[in-house]
């Protein structure tokens, strides 16, 4: 990496990188990317164990499902929203460029993903080691995320959480851009898509088919379809980036 | 002397209005510049274009020869901070500062805290709860610690008072003596910042009316003092800016240069000549009401 030394107003030897900079920038909001993400998983997770606890001491010791380890993905959304609305216009006066604030701000998503997806695969293990923590209980090792074992768990719950962040930072800088009007435009639209390929799948009478695609491609074949998607937005969220105004 | 940003037919529009109107200009290296102008005259517009935070509708700007939009080569040379500058919402002055560190090669951490002591900034309390005179502050300290080869002041004293606002006048002057870079320091308060630009760029509705060095604009007018009757007889023929007067002494000011023989016909008539001030001549460029060309006033339009 070049220094760059301007003439005579002093010189470092090594400027820091840039991209990771932002990374520490976007860390000045523990709040948003460490402390509420684990409030919602502990608290949901507390919650849910309680219940499992009522239920098991009311005699029902069947394996007992839930799925409070997803709250966390959702709330990935408002991160990144967050992200882009609370660091963009501060990472401008840092003379950042949008390539480095976009790119130092998918790695922080990455970095708080993993952290998730970690959280997630040691409870998983645990909650196998103690048979679902002694009440048959399972709050993160449901049996299809864990069809593919610990890796495969990992893989869906850090994919997971990164589309949710794509789809919130591209909602913002939309939002930024072109204004509420738009924004609420685009998800409509993006709706009446959905929608259209539901009518689509059921008049070509494919629903069977689809449902077996999907017991095919297994949990593993799902995430690595849900990284495409993912990058695939990630990739139009810079492009809106690009010329997005503080 | 070279030019370090050099702006060709800039042009910015907005859905109805036009923000910057086809503005040519350079600024030259290590020169403070008062960029000076109403509300809304197109200040904050012009300097967010020029750091690549904004996009101009038409032509052409170089920062140091070159474009300077996604480029971090040019951008670390450069600092704004704008008069309402957002920060991240958990973010202590601390952070500010020390993102900036990261960001900026020549800044200086000894300077910041010099700063941060003389504001008396309150380094452990969340930006968003700061007062308006503490949240300029933030943004002075980090225009000033950054150290920036072309630094941007957008009307940076808001809430400051008197005292805060010499500590940046002063530490201003200083860093430049040191330091030499330039500065592009955009207020209201003219007269305040006289002293200190050395280049004034008026913006007008979106056009750029003056680009001077601050001596020669002072030259441009004169202001006569003396009994009212003598001043009154002199002024016959110029145009008058700016009347004062206070039982039989009037102080008025003219536009035009004053001429050596005006100068003996002031001394004959025992008139003194006393230094314009910066804010009426900027006043006088500026003053006309939404949508109304630039007019010259006539003599009963400015005499009171």
């Amino acid at each position: 990496m070049t220094a760059y030394a301007s003439d005579g107003a002093g010189t470092r030897t090594r400027a820091p990188n840039r991209t990771l900079s932002v990374v520490r920038m976007q860390l000045i909001n523990k709040q948003t990317y460490i402390w509420i993400p684990l409030i919602i998983l502990g608290g949901a997770f507390v919650l849910a164990l309680a219940v499992y606890a009522i239920l098991f001491n009311a005699g029902i010791d069947s394996p007992k499902y839930g799925g409070g380890a997803q709250a966390p993905l959702w709330y990935f959304l408002i991160v990144g929203v967050q992200a882009l609305t609370l660091t963009f216009p501060f990472s401008q006066a840092m003379s950042v460029t949008r390539r480095e604030f976009y790119l130092g701000t998918l790695l922080t998503a990455a970095l708080t993903s993993s952290i998730l997806a970690g959280i997630a695969v040691v409870g998983g293990l645990l909650e196998r080691a103690t048979n679902g923590w002694g009440v048959n209980g399972w709050f993160f090792g449901l049996p299809w995320i864990w069809e593919a074992g610990p890796l495969g768990a990992l893989l869906v719950n850090f994919v997971g959480a990164m589309l949710f962040f794509v789809i919130g930072f591209w909602a913002a800088t939309i939002y930024k851009r072109f204004g509420g009007l738009w924004l609420t435009i685009v998800l409509v639209g993006i709706g009446v898509l959905l929608v259209a390929g539901l009518w689509f799948v059921g008049r070509l009478d494919a629903w069977a088919e689809v449902f077996m695609w999907f017991g095919t491609v297994g949990v593993v074949g799902l995430s690595l379809w849900t990284a495409a998607l993912t990058a695939v937005l990630a990739g139009i969220a810079f492009l809106t980036l690009r010329r997005a105004v503080p | 002397m070279t030019d370090v940003i050099q702006v060709d037919n800039l042009t910015k529009r907005y859905r109805d209005t036009l923000a910057v109107d086809d503005v040519s200009f350079s600024i030259k290296k290590n020169t403070i510049y008062g960029l000076l102008g109403r509300n809304g005259a197109g200040k904050t517009t012009v300097m967010s274009i020029l750091t690549a935070q904004n996009f101009a509708t038409m032509g052409d700007i170089r920062i140091f020869g070159e474009d300077p939009y996604e480029n971090a080569k040019v951008l670390q040379r450069m600092c704004f901070v704008r008069e309402s500058q957002k920060y991240p919402d958990d973010a202590l002055p601390k952070h500010a500062f020390q993102t900036a560190r990261l960001f900026f090669p020549n800044w200086s951490q000894e300077l910041a805290d010099q700063l941060i002591d003389e504001f008396q900034l309150p380094t452990k309390k969340r930006i968003k709860k700061l007062s308006r005179g503490q949240l300029s502050a933030v943004g002075v300290i980090i225009g000033l610690a950054s150290r920036a080869e072309i630094t941007f002041f957008d009307e940076p004293y808001l809430g400051l008072d008197a005292v805060a606002r010499q500590i940046f006048y002063d530490r201003l002057l200083e860093g430049y003596t040191e330091h030499p870079r330039t500065v592009i320091l955009s207020s209201h308060l003219i007269d305040e910042v006289a002293n200190l630009i050395e280049r004034v760029l008026v913006i007008d509705r979106g056009r750029i009316v003056m680009d001077e060095d601050t001596e020669a604009v002072r030259d441009r007018a004169a202001t006569i003092v003396g009994d009212a009757a003598a001043v009154d007889a002199f002024i016959v023929g110029r145009e008058v800016i700016h009347r004062e007067s206070l039982g039989r002494v009037s102080a008025v000011t003219v536009l035009g240069a004053l001429t050596p023989d005006d100068r003996r016909r002031l001394t004959s008539a025992g008139l003194d000549v006393a230094p314009v001030s910066l804010q009426q001549l900027v006043v006088r460029l500026t003053q006309h009401t939404a949508g109304e060309p630039i007019t010259v006033p006539t003599e009963e339009g400015v005499l009171r």
